[in-house]
């Protein structure tokens, strides 16, 4: 092999990372949504992606009907999200305190049901575009040449992440959501507010679902269908990662992040998802828990 | 107050590895730990063919979890138990086995909290007990075929018969929820009685039953064990019922032996009453 | 065998009282329907929608053997009804071999695939068979679009109205085979459930401990359910392909699993009526009734909101579903005995 095909083939594994970091963030962000529901509420969100659509639905239509700024629009996908948010919590979840996790799982995806027929509804069948926030420039280093915008992105979501695990673990707003993770009639009766606590996971997580439907729609069209991938990759990462931590599934959303686009660009283009798929299936043999997991007692 | 106990729980360990003769079932140096806390502490005792043997001790003193280890809810951390199967004598250690195997080496058990389906019938509940004599296949069932039939049949019969035997078959076809606890107490008894057992393990069977309840019930106990020809162990706390209708009684606290004797033995002995002294000044 | 026979039980129950003639009557009922549309009184188009109903409604009684006994959820629904069609079609299509060993083929090979699946993620917690299902769907459909050669790709794959030991079917006995197959699973899901393995399901969904200390094996029952589930769906596909004649990649995705889910819950757990009629629900008002109304009838998307609201609404106000409204249902066991004359205790003085 010679110096320039090493260098080369470094250059191409560079930028395959870099924008396997990027795909990551977006997997993350909407895996940090899934967890901090399923440690508050004990649900496991499958409309993490279906609420994330929508308000990106909404930061599209702002922007293509009132002509206002990107980031302009993206705020109000932002408040849009924390009002959804409030509105599910408000109206559903608040009551269902009595009723078993299996059949708030099952309210989860007739959420996604509900938000699949509202999009089209109110924003209308054809596919929209939503454009990226830095429309160009580009880095280059080590061969590999990077995208303004993925680095935004990239920033964006460690910053985003950053912020919030710093809020988790240092703050007493932190500790509030910890201890309601941990045991909500407790921390109830110990004086935390869990219902705000509850209240501001779905906003957050709905925040969460926004930011990552905007990272990801100028690489596709803005449709129903615009978070699917993401939502399965997300929920997958949450079982890499383990579902008993809050990192954990931020951790296993970037692996999957990187082990796709490798897969992708090295094993097959055509099969490359579904072999990661089936490598994750085969991890569970091993680590049931995932890479974070503890095992649960169970109590008879 | 350490020494004595060392002494009494020496005795034990020393007897052979296996079963005595006479013996249905025997603990030996059981121990399990949650978090650090031992639940149950280096805990031996045996319990006699055909014998109605009471477990007691005072409020978390380890009872349930005695059970849930003897019956693999949970696997102990130390320490094996030893039990007579079947109708012959082969003599295993439960130890290790899946939870649910167990029910098939002759030994079945009642819950604290009764454990009924709400959405069955009385009859159907009953049957459950039976569970792991049906030999028809899947396809058998649903298509209704001659094996399925006549093993449903069977069976029906049996638990109509356990039904019968414990006064609530006038009952049989009303759905367990709603029923009184009593009821359902019963019910649970029935279906113990489905599996043929050769031990029945009765997790505070009085609990939640008022006192003619509670007196029917120690007659009830006698007649399963004569009718039925086997050895019954029993959590309870209402001492009228262990100390009437109990052969042999164990007494435990904090997870460790106190002593073993017959109820009279137990009820002057003195680390026993020390240990539910200790509870009431609580 | 007299001597086996209940002396508990009465005389023999009325006629109308079997189970299994009601299942036949409720057949017969729904297979008079062609009669209507040729007679002209209901719409060509209607009966398409009913045959689908009948379909579908084969695959949400898998689920809710599932998610009524076992109280899992599965998400594959759709890939496993994707893939019994693909292979029926393949089957009789390309390799040319008959409409029983499409059949046969085409049930078995996604159950041992399903199978696979729940040995992997059943040994953990629930809820991770409804991501595992969901990952196992992803991959069919990808595989449906991508497979060119067996799939026939985005272009779909076509075949003709099923023959039959030598009769070649046309819609009118396409549709009555898809009435009689519906009323045989009912009648065996019927058998099944209130057999010893049904009470096994039942006993694990009521009180594990008290199913394990039975000897139900949770593992083995879960497995169970799950195949059972994967077999009624792929048997659901197969139907499919042989009344619509058509299978497309874009059929088979997660929305219809959610769909054929909302006709569960809706339809109420562990209800066999209830199933299929929830099933109706689902998909026959929307297109039957909600799109004729005026004003909302236009809305985009009305289908989706108007069943996942309903989904909702269910779970938290009515978790029996429709199969709670059922007026019969089991009113026999609900009486009550008249109460017994109270042992003499110390609570009467």
């Amino acid at each position: 092999m010679t110096m320039l095909s090493l260098t080369n083939e470094l250059g191409t594994v560079l930028q395959l990372f870099m924008r396997s970091l990027e795909t990551g963030s977006v997997y993350a962000l909407a895996a940090l949504g899934i967890i901090i529901i399923y440690r508050t509420s004990n649900i496991v969100h499958f409309a993490q992606g279906s609420l994330g659509m929508f308000n990106t639905f909404v930061v599209t239509y702002v922007f293509l009907s009132f002509r206002l700024p990107l980031w302009a629009s993206t705020l109000c996908g932002v408040a849009a999200a924390i009002g959804l948010g409030f509105l599910v919590d408000l109206l559903i979840i608040r009551h269902t305190k009595k009723v078993s996790p299996l059949a708030k799982q099952i309210i989860t995806l007739g959420l996604i049901m509900v938000f699949l027929g509202l999009a089209p509804m109110l924003f209308g069948v054809d596919p929209l575009s939503l454009p990226r926030f830095l429309q160009s420039g580009d880095v280059n280093f080590g061969g590999a040449s990077i995208s303004h915008n993925a680095i935004l992105n990239i920033s964006l979501g460690l910053v985003l992440m950053g912020i919030l695990f710093y809020v988790l673990q240092k703050t007493k707003m932190g500790l509030a959501v910890r201890t309601t993770a941990s045991n909500e009639p407790v921390a109830r009766l110990m004086g935390v507010p869990t219902r705000r606590v509850t209240l501001a996971a779905w906003a957050l997580a709905g925040v969460l679902g926004c930011l990552s439907g905007v990272m990801i729609a100028p690489t596709t069209t803005v449709t129903t269908s615009l978070m699917d991938a993401v939502q399965v990759n997300a929920l997958f990462g949450c079982v890499l990662g383990g579902f008993q931590t809050f990192y954990g599934p931020v951790l296993g959303a970037y692996i999957i992040g990187v082990g796709r686009n490798f897969l992708v660009y090295y094993v097959s283009s055509i099969w490359g998802e579904q072999i990661m798929y089936l490598l994750i299936l085969i991890f569970l043999i091993f680590r049931p828990n995932g890479l974070i997991g503890k095992k649960f007692i169970k109590k008879v | 107050m350490v020494e004595p106990l060392m002494d009494l729980t020496l005795a034990p360990q020393t007897t052979t590895r296996t079963l005595a003769e006479d013996d249905a079932l025997r603990v030996e140096r059981l121990s399990i730990s949650f978090g650090g806390l031992r639940a149950v502490d280096d805990l031996s005792f045996a319990v006699k063919k055909k014998e109605i043997f009471g477990l007691i001790g005072p409020n978390g003193a380890g009872k349930t979890t005695v059970f849930n280890c003897i019956t693999q809810f949970y696997r102990p951390d130390e320490g094996n138990v030893f039990f007579r199967t079947g109708k012959g004598d082969g003599v295993v250690n439960l130890v290790g086995r899946p939870v649910h195997s167990i029910i098939g080496l002759g030994l079945v058990r009642t819950f604290q909290n009764v454990e009924v389906i709400q959405e069955l019938s009385l009859l159907e509940n009953v049957l459950i007990g039976a569970h792991i004599d049906f030999k028809a296949t899947i396809f058998e069932q649903a298509f209704k075929l001659p094996r399925a039939r006549r093993e449903e049949r069977l069976f029906q019969k049996k638990a109509e018969e356990a039904l019968a035997f414990l006064g609530i078959i006038d009952r049989r076809d009303l759905l367990a929820g709603g029923q009184p606890y009593g009821v359902l107490k019963k019910v649970e008894l029935a279906r113990t009685l489905m599996a043929n057992p050769r031990l029945i393990i009765l997790d505070e069977p009085a609990a939640g039953l008022n006192d003619s309840e509670t007196h029917e019930l120690a007659s009830t106990i006698r007649q399963i064990r004569d009718a039925y020809d086997c050895t019954i162990l029993l959590v309870e706390h209402d001492m009228r019922l262990v100390m009437g209708v109990c052969d042999r009684i164990c007494a435990i606290s904090f997870g460790k032996f106190l002593a073993c004797d017959v109820p009279e033995g137990i009820k002057r002995n003195k680390l026993v009453q020390e240990a539910y002294l200790g509870e009431e000044e609580a | 065998m007299n001597d086996l026979s209940s002396p508990f039980t009465n005389a023999k129950p009325a006629l109308w009282r079997n189970a299994y003639l009601r299942f036949v009557l409720f057949g017969l009922l729904i297979a008079t329907l062609p009669l209507f549309s040729s007679l002209g009184l209901m719409k060509s188009s209607t009966l398409n929608y009913i045959g689908n109903v009948l379909v579908y409604a084969v695959a949400a009684l898998g689920l809710n053997l599932l998610l009524g006994y076992a109280g899992l959820i599965s998400l594959g629904t759709a890939g496993f009804m994707g893939l019994g069609s693909y292979i029926a079609a393949y089957i009789v299509k390309d390799m040319g071999m008959s409409f029983w060993a499409a059949l046969v083929a085409a049930v078995l090979i996604p159950t041992l695939i399903g199978l696979l699946i729940g040995l992997i993620s059943l040994r953990i917690e629930g809820i991770y068979l409804a991501i595992a299902t969901l990952c196992v769907s992803e991959i069919l459909l990808k595989s449906f679009e991508q497979a060119d050669s067996i799939t026939g790709g985005m272009q779909g794959k076509s075949v003709s109205y099923p023959v039959v030991f030598g009769h070649a079917f046309n819609r009118s006995s396409t549709y009555l085979m898809l009435v009689v197959v519906l009323t045989l699973v009912m009648m065996l899901t019927h058998s099944f459930v209130n057999g010893q393995k049904g009470r096994a399901l039942h006993a694990m969904r009521g009180s594990e401990v008290a199913a394990q200390a039975m000897g139900v094996n949770l593992l083995q029952y879960r497995l169970i359910a799950f195949s059972l589930a994967t077999a009624y769906s792929a048997l659901s596909g197969v139907l499919y392909v042989f009344f619509v004649k058509f299978s497309y990649p874009s059929v088979w995705n997660m929305n219809l699993s959610l769909y054929v889910l909302a006709a569960v819950v809706i339809g109420g757990l562990r209800s066999i009526y209830g199933t299929v009629i929830g099933t109706f629900v689902v998909w026959a008002v929307p297109d039957l009734i909600l799109k004729n109304l005026p004003v909302v009838g236009g809305i985009n998307g009305l289908p989706y909101i108007f069943n996942g609201i309903l989904i909702i609404v269910v779970v938290m106000f009515a978790p029996q579903g429709i199969s709670g409204l059922w007026p019969l249902k089991k009113k026999k066991k609900r009486q009550q005995v008249p109460q017994q004359v109270p042992p003499s205790g110390k609570e009467a003085g």
